[in-house]
């Protein structure tokens, strides 16, 4: 009997896994800071594109399983990455809000495919408004005894809001594109992302700008502070082959980026004799508890 | 290839060009191709519905569940829903799926294929605006008329 949609979703054979680097701005020529782990659904499905795919996970009220099934291909897929490279993976706040289970998975899968768990950053994502806040914790504070770093998705939009930033006490702040799409041209967004900077910079976190679509935007994001960027305009998620083959996994894992390092360049050289931005880089902070 | 309806101009329109170029340059109408979606747990009727509806010229999706459906219709703008109206052995998900799309307020004609003409289901299904009803088994070309007259004779 061929299996259903969401059985296949539970193969992590069936998952294709892309990567799309976060880079330090700041740093050696834009160097490749941590890789975002993306998901594809089955080929040939509907749910190859992630939104669909994860539309119709929670439809399916399957979070936690499938979170499972894809924390298991990344692992798989990591197995080819430069073993100084950090990643980033999505978790459900409700899978982990459901207990120790996911926890217990991604410990037993990592060791399995030798995954060192201070390499990696799990980001919280959600759009579930019922959640068990105190099982979340305990599964942060898990993660945090293993050296995983936490992220919280989404800044700003729907559940990732003050109140998951206080519960959850993120070492990265992930913007959203909602707030850096047109940063340059509207002085709300721009007020809205520099209170986000001063707010992660007085919790000792760190800012990653994402979905940055032009250089006016990205530079004005590098003179607000924000220098962890994530963003098709500098380097769209790609099969860990195309990023080999792009030079992008080397020893130094830097990379010209053309066009827009020279959007970077005039600014840093504009840029030099203006005060450093507080909080802006503290990106190793020592792990805490919720 | 055919010319399309309502197109005055003496340019000859064709769905091949149509498809790669949506917004007709050659005459003053403004010609899109329609967008469906079939939903249908019979996977091999549904693959049998997108063949024919794609050689027509329309842009076809199928989903299998309506947790499938309601995904994608999260995502893209359909035209037209044609939706079984029993998605799985357990009920009658081809409802729950009319009631998301009225809920969601969103601009798409309803079409509803079904086997069972109880006229409590009907009425159900009437009552949350379905545009059509279509008894099961049909020919393809009925369900094709009766599509082309939803989206105003154009695919």
């Amino acid at each position: 009997m061929k299996p259903s949609l969401l059985e296949t979703l539970l193969d992590p054979s069936q998952l294709s896994v892309c990567f799309q680097p976060i880079f330090h701005i700041h740093s050696r020529a834009n160097q490749v800071y941590s890789l975002e782990a993306l998901i594809r659904g089955p080929r040939g499905t509907n749910l190859h594109r992630a939104d669909v795919l994860f539309d119709y996970v929670r439809r399916k009220k399957a979070e936690a399983a499938v979170d499972q099934s894809c924390f298991a291909a990344i692992c798989h897929a990591a197995t080819g990455l430069p073993s100084n490279l950090r990643i980033n993976v999505n978790v459900h706040a409700s899978t982990l809000g459901h207990g120790s289970g996911f926890v217990s998975y991604l410990r037993s899968q990592a060791k399995k495919h030798s995954l060192g768990l201070e390499r990696l950053t799990v980001e919280i994502v959600e759009h579930s408004p019922t959640l068990n806040v105190l099982e979340l914790l305990h599964s942060l504070a898990s993660l945090r005894e293993d050296g995983v770093r936490i992220a919280l998705d989404d800044v700003g939009l729907g559940q990732s809001n003050y109140r998951m930033i206080v519960d959850c006490n993120p070492e990265y702040f992930k913007l959203d594109s909602y707030f850096v799409h047109g940063l340059r041209a509207d002085s709300n967004r721009r007020a809205v992302v520099k209170s986000l900077i001063a707010l992660a910079g007085a919790m000792g976190s760190s800012v990653v700008a994402e979905g940055v679509e032009s250089k006016e935007d990205l530079s004005e994001l590098v003179s607000m502070g924000v220098d962890l960027v994530q963003a098709n305009l500098l380097c769209p998620a790609k099969p860990l082959e195309d990023l080999s083959a792009a030079g992008l996994l080397g020893a130094a894992t830097t990379k010209p980026l053309s066009g827009v390092d020279q959007a970077l360049n005039s600014w840093k050289e504009g840029a030099k004799s203006l005060p450093q931005q507080q909080g802006s880089t503290d990106v190793c902070r020592p792990t805490s508890s919720p | 290839m055919r010319r399309l309806p309502g197109c005055d101009s003496e340019c000859v329109c064709y769905q091949s060009v149509l498809r790669h170029q949506p917004w007709h340059r050659a005459c003053t109408h403004q010609v899109m191709t329609h967008r469906i979606l079939i939903v249908d747990d019979d996977e091999q009727l549904a693959r049998s519905y997108k063949e024919y509806f794609t050689t027509l010229g329309y842009e076809v999706d199928c989903a299998l569940e309506l947790e499938e459906a309601q995904a994608l219709l999260g995502h893209f703008s359909y035209s037209v829903v044609i939706t079984d109206l029993r998605l799985s052995r357990l009920g009658f998900g081809g409802l729950d799926l009319v009631k998301h799309i009225r809920e969601l307020s969103l601009q798409t004609h309803v079409l509803v294929l079904t086997g069972y003409f109880w006229p409590e289901l009907k009425s159900e299904a009437m009552s949350h605006r379905v545009d059509a009803f279509v008894r099961k088994p049909t020919r393809m070309a009925e369900l094709a008329q009766t599509v082309s007259s939803l989206t105003g004779g154009a695919a």
